[in-house]
């Protein structure tokens, strides 16, 4: 029997080292040492971008905002970031592209991947997330999902809300500072907003709590994971009204607002990250909470 | 001489099938590793936790709590994906390029006489690791040439229709070749212990990425 079977092994085994070349990170190194060795240049990815179906990739910073996102057009506001096109226009087609697909991660694979691929990823795939949707698309899909990520990711991070009342003041900004306290310039990875002992911290949207811890530097700590890549964190808070692994709906409230940890003062740190890279929260919002500079950290 | 492909073919195997056999198993090792990564970035998240609490007790130490941020946390969490999977290659899939064939009927009387010879459990981790994992890289292949042919010809009849070829074929064809290699490779394989504790992990995963 096995005579018979060279020509079927021959075709399996360039099956598998095809995969293997192209959608594993061994794939990548070895790919990656031949252009080495050969002094070309590699075509594969960073190896760690082989992973979550590579839908984890920082976007570019998105442009300054010229008005408030309508909640219901924060995804099209995400598409239009990546496409360099107008939200008014995405908002409709992204609609109802969710409509007929089942889902606004659908819609957006759509956009980026074209129907064809959403279509079959949607009758394939386990969840309608984008992740799952990815993971059944061949490998040459990876640069289209990763720019639907990308969308996804800004989408949800216009989507989101503020934790605190719109009239506390900011008292530091994002970006690169003299820290208050430690010294040295140091990235201020977030905006701290003023606020008094006790005041009530609202999740910014819904999530999963993925920390809610207490140290030294950070005080008491929640950190909520909203999906596609964004996750907020805020700190130095008085008390948690939430533990690890627990659900929250937008709004509710998280925490108590305090002084704990390093702290010049009663503060709330509040910090976006998409893909794991720090963002700044303002780049969300068109109206600014009123700012009094210098005052916290 | 007259040839035929089937026997030109045949005279390279030697070459092909061990290298597509340790691709197999890559890939399904990377299958298994990216369908935890959830589960890995919450450990680290736990452990980075716990370290904080500890960092910040001295003011000689707080700072460390500021060096591992959010953003070391993700990068980390897939960086212990990424050599964990790698370390399964290694356990696995690289032993696999040894494979030499021999008879059909000879192969599967040598396997059943080294499974009979078998008396610690430890010695059936990494055969069975490749077993999992070989069927998850044919689960894995077979889903993406579904893919690659519905998006190139737009014949879903066809495309499930290879998908389910390639899949019985994978796993008639490759994966009893692959966990044969390992019973026979496991004899004189170093480390057992720490091979398990990297293997056993994974043994949950693939079976989470089989579909």
């Amino acid at each position: 029997m096995r005579e018979r079977l060279p020509l079927l092994e021959l075709l399996l085994s360039a099956l598998c080292l095809w995969a293997g070349w192209y959608h594993t990170p061994a794939g990548a190194l070895v790919r990656t040492a031949g252009a080495w060795i050969f002094g070309t240049r590699s075509t594969a990815r960073p190896l760690l971008a082989y992973f979550a179906a590579g839908t984890l990739v920082p976007p570019r910073p998105p442009p300054p905002l010229a008005g408030p996102v309508p909640p219901a057009q924060a995804l099209a506001y995400g598409a239009a970031a990546v496409l360099d096109g107008s939200p008014a226009e995405l908002a409709p087609r992204i609609r109802a592209l969710a409509q007929r697909l089942g889902s606004d991660d659908a819609a957006l694979l759509t956009l980026f991947c074209g129907e064809d691929a959403a279509r079959f990823a949607v009758a394939e795939a386990r969840s309608s997330a984008l992740d799952d949707l990815a993971r059944v698309l061949p490998p040459r899909s990876e640069a289209c999902v990763a720019r639907a990520a990308q969308a996804a990711m800004l989408g949800g991070a216009y989507a989101l809300g503020w934790p605190l009342p719109e009239s506390v003041r900011i008292t530091s900004l994002f970006g690169v500072r003299d820290h208050p306290i430690l010294g040295g310039r140091r990235l201020h990875a977030g905006v701290d907003l003023g606020t008094s002992i006790g005041t009530p911290v609202h999740a910014v949207a819904a999530g999963v709590v993925r920390r809610a811890s207490s140290d030294g530097i950070n005080g008491r700590i929640v950190v909520l994971d909203h999906g596609h890549g964004v996750v907020t964190t805020y700190c130095h808070n008085d008390a948690l009204m939430v533990r690890d692994g627990q659900h929250v709906d937008k709004g509710q409230t998280i925490a108590r607002s305090g002084s704990t940890g390093l702290t010049t003062g009663p503060h709330l740190h509040y910090q976006i990250d998409l893909a794991g890279e720090p963002v700044d929260p303002l780049r969300f919002r068109a109206q600014h909470p009123k700012t009094a500079l210098g005052a916290t950290d | 001489m007259h040839w035929n492909v089937s026997e030109r073919v045949g005279r390279i195997r030697w070459v092909f099938l061990p290298l597509g056999l340790a691709a197999l198993v890559a890939v399904g090792a990377h299958a298994a590793a990216d369908v935890v990564g959830d589960r890995v970035l919450w450990l680290v998240d736990r452990v980075d936790a716990f370290f904080d609490a500890i960092w910040s007790s001295w003011s000689f130490t707080a700072p460390l709590v500021e060096v591992i941020g959010l953003t070391q946390r993700t990068w980390f969490a897939r960086a212990v994906a990424l050599c964990w999977e790698l370390a399964a290659d290694a356990l696995i899939a690289v032993p696999l390029l040894g494979y030499e064939e021999r008879d059909a009927a000879r192969e599967w009387q040598l396997g059943r006489d080294m499974l009979r010879r078998i008396r610690s459990p430890l010695l059936l981790v990494r055969p069975a690791a490749t077993l999992l994992v070989g069927i998850a890289g044919a689960f894995s292949l077979a889903r993406m040439v579904q893919g690659s042919v519905q998006l190139a010809v737009h014949l879903s009849w066809l495309a499930h229709f290879l998908r389910a070829l390639i899949l019985v074929a994978v796993l008639v064809v490759l994966v009893p070749r692959a966990v044969f290699r390992s019973v026979e490779q496991e004899r004189t394989a170093p480390y057992r212990m720490a091979a398990a504790v990297v293997l056993l992990p994974l043994l949950i995963a693939a079976v989470l990425s089989w579909r």
